[in-house]
C-alpha cells in the first residue's frame, strides 16, 4: 500500500513564540496552553470547531519539557473532544513528520476522516527536560559529553576529516538561513550576519560555533490531516503528503564501528521520493530539521541534492535562498526562527506548507509545487541521529 | 544539593551514573581498573554501551570481556562551554571529548587528557586509565607512550 496521495493538510497554526523574559514582561505560558492555543488557531484557518474532532483523530506530540504520563488523552479531556482513536508521537524532532504519516494512515484506512496533530512545548518556562535516556545518564554526562552541541562536534569534525568539508560550508546555511528569518515576522533573530560575524562567533565545542546552534524558545504547532476526499471540504489550498519514508537506528558498516557521517535519511529519502514518483530535482525546496547547521548539510547530502561527502562543494556552488533553486529552511529554520522546544519538529514542516499554499509573504518561493521536509531526533552513542523521517509534500496530486 | 548538582555554597558534583543490573559488570571493571566491554556468547560480537541484548544477534546471554583499553581518536571537539547541568566540568574547560575507536572493536566516547586540547588528532593512538569521581570510576584516555 502506498501513502501518495491519501492524505491532506488542511490547515495550520503556529503562536508565536517567546524566550519568556520576565524582565521584559514575557509571560511564561505552560506546554498546555500552548496545546490549547495552537489548536484554536489551526481550527479557525480551518473554520472548525473542536466539535469537528470529535469522533476523529488526535495526534499529540510529546514535549521535552517534564510532562504527563497521559499526555494524549489529557489535551482530549483539555479540548472537550471525544477521540475516536488517539496516538502520541514520541520521536523527538521528528514527531512532526511521523504524525503526520501516522495520521495519513488513520485516514486513508479509514479509521478517522481527520486528525489534529498538535504539540506546545515550553522549555522557558519549566527549565528542565525529560529523563535523560539512561545511556546519556549513565555514560556519556560522566564522561564529559556536553549534550547535543558535543555529539554534533564529534560528527561535524569527522565529516570534515573524511570529505574535506570547511567552516565556510556551515557558515553558508547559517547565513542563508538567517536571511529568510530576516523575512520572517515570526522568528526571533532578525539582525543579518556576514560569513566573517560567523566566523567570529564564540566556539561552544569545536568546531560547533554560536552560530550554528539553536536557540531554545517557547511555541506551540499544529496541523489537521484530512482523508483528500474531504480535504476541500475545509480549504481551496490542500497540500498533499506525497511520499514519506523512516529508517530509525540506521547502521552503516559494523555495528560497534559505524561510519558516523551517515544518516537513515538516506534510506527514508530514497523512500519517500520513490513513492512520490519524484527525484530531488524536482523539489522546489528543502526544509530539513536544523538543531545544527551540520545536520543540515549532511541532509543534503543522505536526501540525494548531492553525493555523500559532496555537500560542501554543493553548498559553494548552490543558490539556497528562496530565489535559488533549491530554497533551503526558507523561514529561517529553528537555527534563526528559535527552537520551540519539540515543537520545532513542525517548524520546517508547517514552513513548507505555507510556501505549497502561496503564503511564505515576502519569502515565498515563486511556482513552489512540491518540496521535502524532514525530521530527526536524539544521537545514537557514538554515530548519527536515531530518528530519521521524510515526508514528500505537493500543492498538486 | 540543587537541581544543578551543585552543593550549597559548595562545588559542583560530577553527574554520577545509576548502575543497574546490566552494567554493573563495567562499573566494578573501572574500580578495579579494567575497560571491560560486553561481549556475545552465541555469536562473539563485541559492544559498547553495555546492553540488555546482542545488538547483532538479539541474544540475551552476554558476557564481560576486558578491553586492552587502547584505540585510535575516530574524532574529536574541544568543549569551551559547560551545559547547565554540567557545572563540575566548568573548571576542565577546554577539554579534548573525543570519539574513541578500541583495538577490540567497539567505540567509546571520553576525554582525552595529559595533552592540550589543541594537539589531539583523528588517528592518534590513545590508551585508557580510571579516575574516581566519587562513588564511580571513569575511564579517560591519554597519548599512548
Amino acid at each position: 500500500m502506498t501513502l501518495r496521495g491519501k492524505a491532506a493538510i488542511v490547515s495550520y497554526g503556529e503562536t508565536p513564540v517567546t524566550r519568556a523574559r520576565k524582565d521584559k514582561g514575557e509571560p511564561r505560558l505552560s506546554y498546555w496552553e500552548y496545546f490549547a492555543w495552537a489548536t484554536s488557531l489551526a481550527l479557525k484557518k480551518a473554520g472548525m470547531t473542536t466539535k469537528d474532532l470529535d469522533g476523529q483523530g488526535l495526534a499529540v506530540m510529546h514535549p521535552e519539557v517534564d510532562h504527563s504520563l497521559f499526555l494524549g488523552v489529557e489535551v482530549a479531556e483539555m479540548l472537550g473532544v471525544t477521540s475516536k482513536w488517539i496516538i502520541t508521537p514520541s520521536h523527538g524532532g521528528a514527531s512532526g513528520c511521523v504524525g503526520l504519516a501516522q495520521a495519513a494512515l488513520a485516514v486513508s484506512s479509514g479509521i478517522v476522516d481527520r486528525v489534529l496533530c498538535v504539540i506546545g512545548d515550553a522549555p522557558m518556562t519549566y527549565g528542565d527536560t525529560m529523563m535523560l535516556t539512561e545511556h546519556r545518564r549513565d555514560f556519556e554526562k560522566p564522561f564529559g559529553v556536553m549534550g547535543p552541541t558535543s555529539l554534533f562536534a564529534l560528527v561535524m569534525r569527522r565529516h570534515m576529516e573524511q570529505y574535506g568539508t570547511k567552516v565556510e560550508h556551515t557558515g553558508k546555511i547559517a547565513v542563508t538561513q538567517r536571511e529568510h528569518a530576516v523575512l520572517n515576522p515570526d522568528a526571533v533573530f532578525k539582525e543579518r550576519f556576514t560569513m566573517e560575524d560567523y566566523l567570529n562567533s564564540r566556539m561552544i565545542a569545536e568546531p560547533i560555533r554560536l552560530l550554528d546552534t539553536v536557540m531554545r524558545v517557547n511555541g506551540g504547532s499544529a496541523f489537521i490531516v484530512t482523508k483528500t476526499e474531504e480535504a476541500k471540504r475545509w480549504t481551496d489550498k490542500p497540500v498533499y503528503l506525497l511520499g514519506y519514508g523512516e529508517c530509525n537506528n540506521y547502521h552503516h558498516g559494523s555495528k560497534a564501528l559505524s561510519d558516523a557521517t551517515l544518516m537513515g535519511i538516506g534510506q527514508a529519502s530514497r523512500e519517500a521520493l520513490s513513492m512520490a514518483g519524484l527525484e530531488p530535482r524536482d523539489m522546489n525546496f528543502f526544509q530539513p530539521y536544523d538543531d545544527f547547521t551540520i545536520a543540515v548539510l549532511m541532509q543534503i547530502e543522505a536526501a540525494g541534492f548531492c553525493e555523500v561527502g559532496k555537500g560542501g562543494k554543493f553548498i559553494e556552488e548552490t543558490d539556497l535562498s528562496y530565489r535559488g533553486s533549491i530554497p533551503l529552511n526558507t523561514g529561517g529554520g529553528q537555527i534563526s526562527a528559535g527552537q520551540p522546544g519539540l515543537a520545532g519538529g513542525n517548524l520546517n514542516l508547517v514552513e513548507g506548507v505555507r510556501q505549497l499554499r502561496g503564503e511564505g509573504e515576502g519569502r515565498q518561493i515563486q511556482g513552489a509545487k512540491a518540496g521535502m521536509v524532514t525530521g530527526i531526533g536524539a544521537v545514537q552513542y557514538g554515530r548519527n541521529v536515531g530518528y530519521n523521517s521524510v515526508a514528500v509534500l505537493g500543492s498538486e496530486l | 544539593m540543587s537541581r544543578f548538582g551543585v552543593k550549597e555554597g559548595g562545588e559542583a558534583r560530577k553527574p554520577l551514573p545509576y548502575i543497574t543490573n546490566y552494567s554493573q559488570g563495567f562499573w566494578e571493571g573501572t574500580k578495579a581498573g579494567e575497560l571491560r566491554i560486553q561481549k556475545c556468547n552465541a555469536c562473539s560480537h563485541k559492544q559498547w554501551i553495555p546492553k540488555a541484548a546482542c545488538e547483532e544477534c538479539g541474544s540475551i546471554d552476554l558476557s564481560w570481556i576486558k578491553s586492552g583499553g587502547k584505540g585510535k581518536v575516530y574524532s574529536y571537539s574541544i568543549i569551551r562551554h559547560v551545559v547547565m547541568n554540567s557545572m563540575a566540568f566548568e573548571k576542565e574547560i577546554p577539554y579534548a571529548l573525543a570519539l574513541i575507536d578500541l583495538d577490540d572493536g567497539v567505540r567509546v566516547v571520553g576525554q582525552v587528557v595529559e595533552c592540550k586540547p589543541e594537539d589531539v588528532k583523528i588517528g592518534m593512538e590513545v590508551e585508557a586509565f580510571f579516575e574516581d569521581i566519587g562513588g564511580a570510576s571513569i575511564f579517560k584516555f591519554r597519548p599512548r607512550r
